[in-house]
């Protein structure tokens, strides 16, 4: 009973509301400014739902899409190895108890959600035996083996307690300038 | 009377049974035949299987490990080489790598070579080489600061290290000597003496682009030297003649009508040659730029005289590893993306068996037991 009472005092007060706001736009907007702004109102309605992007990134401010756990994802556009993120760690982080590798490879990949490329270091993790799951194999700008800084086919478990391969992770480093 | 005669037949069958009976046994060992040119491997991740391409059947296996990037046969010394690197508790402790030298009788390690525990630890052919003296094999490593350890494997000792910097892949040439790939797009010549110690070392000029134009690091022994291809099909011969590096003009895999169809080499063993005939195998697919590492769809075979494409075999299922054989008779060996391996005529280019298991899928190689692939 007390809910009925609530929404008849609810709809009142918004019938007042709206028929004061009327008469007010009525005394200051001519007939063609007022189908003006009301048409830009009904279109940007329109398409709002259109760019569910872009409002996630004004309301939460996500910046990329996709499944980390897959090959295309788009971090790994110059991976080959073992996605970590299918072994207990995350796309730039190792799992538990494993140890990133200080020295890498790096990629240049674009972020479709904002259209940039940016520099990606690819980090093997060491130390414990191979996670062999999710294997990834891209080759977007890498390079052969006598080149080894944009080379996937090396181990580079380099500089860690051991050399044994676990998985890579892709951490970004920054945008990439014009060369990439 | 029906019945007895059945009886019979029955007492018949039951004595006939017992005299077929088996006897206890004693479990043996095979003994492996002598190597022959039919034979190759299959180097996976926990071994290299060694298959007769003749019967398909399996031979025997060399037990390495994952981190082995290759082997390399010596059937004179009746010798295989391989490296190995080790920790003292599998995955970690003390790290320790050698050179494992390997009795082809019996596929058993006979002797072992400490070498430094830098050594560059993924499969690749040609991340080890053997020299022409038959004495020297060189090892890459990498630390990732590039060097390669030189080992006597008659003496069984390690002889020293050289240092390499912006070069990789080892390719044998002459008695005692060796190329390198750079970065910078040239080759890297070094001379050893008998000691393995460096008596030269010289430089071509650049003649590719690894921005515009990288040769793949996966090059082919011609008899007469090395055979490099790059990403965009541009074959590039290499020669050695007292210490003079020649690089020849490239001529393309590609005609006009092939780069408009996007027809490109790739795979993770792209390229074989027949030394016997002159004729060199490619896997190509069709894709754009950076698909390098893509499987084949089709087999296209170059006469390298006339650098010239004289055929061309599509493939039921992609393959990205291939091999020829250095029989009279070339016989195809190609890894498909199903892990199958079929066998193929390499001349007349039809299929003539498969082989359903032959190992651990992906990774590894294909090789043939002569010193150079």
């Amino acid at each position: 009973m007390k809910l009925t009472a609530l929404f008849e005092q609810t709809l009142r007060t918004l019938d007042r509301a709206i028929g004061s706001g009327s008469r007010q736009l009525a005394r200051s907007a001519s007939r063609r400014n007022l189908l003006t702004r009301v048409g830009t109102l009904l279109t940007g309605a329109a398409v709002l739902p259109l760019l569910p992007v872009a409002r996630a990134l004004a309301a939460d401010q996500v910046d990329e899409l996709g499944d980390p756990q897959s090959c295309d994802y788009w971090r790994y556009c110059a991976l080959g190895g073992s996605l970590c993120s299918c072994c207990g760690g995350t796309y730039n982080s190792c799992p538990p108890g494993s140890e990133p590798s200080p020295i890498t490879w790096v990629g240049t990949c674009r972020n479709p959600v904002d259209g940039r490329d940016y520099l990606i270091s690819y980090n093997d993790c060491c130390g414990k035996s191979l996670c062999d799951r999710c294997w990834c194999h891209n080759t977007e700008r890498e390079r052969p083996v006598y080149f080894p800084s944009k080379s996937s086919a090396v181990l580079w478990c380099f500089g860690t307690e051991s050399r044994a391969y676990h998985c890579t992770i892709g951490v970004v480093l920054g945008e990439a300038g014009p060369q990439g | 009377m029906r019945i007895v005669t059945s009886s019979l037949i029955c007492l018949a069958l039951v004595a006939q049974g017992a005299g077929a009976q088996l006897g206890p046994e004693q479990p043996g060992v095979a003994t492996l035949p002598p190597p022959a040119d039919s034979w190759f491997l299959v180097k996976s991740s926990n071994g290299s299987y060694i298959f007769d391409g003749e019967t398909g059947e399996m031979q025997g296996l060399m037990s390495h490990q994952w981190y082995t990037p290759a082997v390399v046969t010596l059937l004179s010394r009746g010798e295989a080489y391989y490296v190995e690197s080790f920790y003292s508790r599998g995955v970690r402790g003390t790290r320790e790598d050698v050179l494992t030298v390997v009795d082809m009788k019996d596929l058993t390690p006979a002797a072992e070579i400490d070498i430094p525990d830098k050594t560059a630890t993924l499969s690749f052919r040609h991340h080890i080489g053997l020299l022409g003296d038959d004495r020297h094999v060189v090892v890459f490593n990498m630390t990732p600061a590039q060097s390669v350890s030189v080992v006597d494997v008659v003496d069984r000792e390690f002889a020293g290290e050289l240092s390499t910097p912006g070069c990789a892949i080892i390719m044998p040439t002459g008695d005692r000597a060796f190329l390198m790939m750079c970065g910078d797009g040239t080759l890297q010549y070094i001379e050893l003496d008998r000691d393995g110690n460096e008596t030269a070392r010289t430089r071509t000029d650049s003649f590719f682009s690894v921005d515009e134009d990288a040769v793949f690091d996966k090059p082919v022994f011609t008899g007469r030297g090395w055979l490099l291809v790059s990403f965009n099909g541009l074959a590039y011969e290499v020669t050695e003649e007292e210490a003079r590096v020649e690089v020849a003009e490239p001529w393309s895999l590609l005609s006009n009508e092939d780069v408009g169809e996007k027809w490109r080499p790739g795979g993770d063993q792209p390229f074989t040659v027949h030394r016997g005939s002159n004729l060199l195998y490619a896997l190509m697919h069709q894709g754009d730029v950076d698909t390098h590492h893509d499987p084949g769809s089709e087999v296209w075979v170059f006469d390298l005289e006339r650098r010239r494409r004289v055929g061309r075999m599509p493939l039921e299922t992609e393959a990205s590893k291939l091999l020829s054989s250095q029989e009279a008779q070339p016989r195809l060996y190609l890894m498909h993306e199903d892990n199958t391996l079929g066998i193929y005529d390499g001349h007349q280019l039809r299929h003539l068996r498969t082989i359903d298991e032959p190992g651990p899928r992906g990774g590894g190689l294909l090789q043939t037991l002569a010193r150079h692939d």
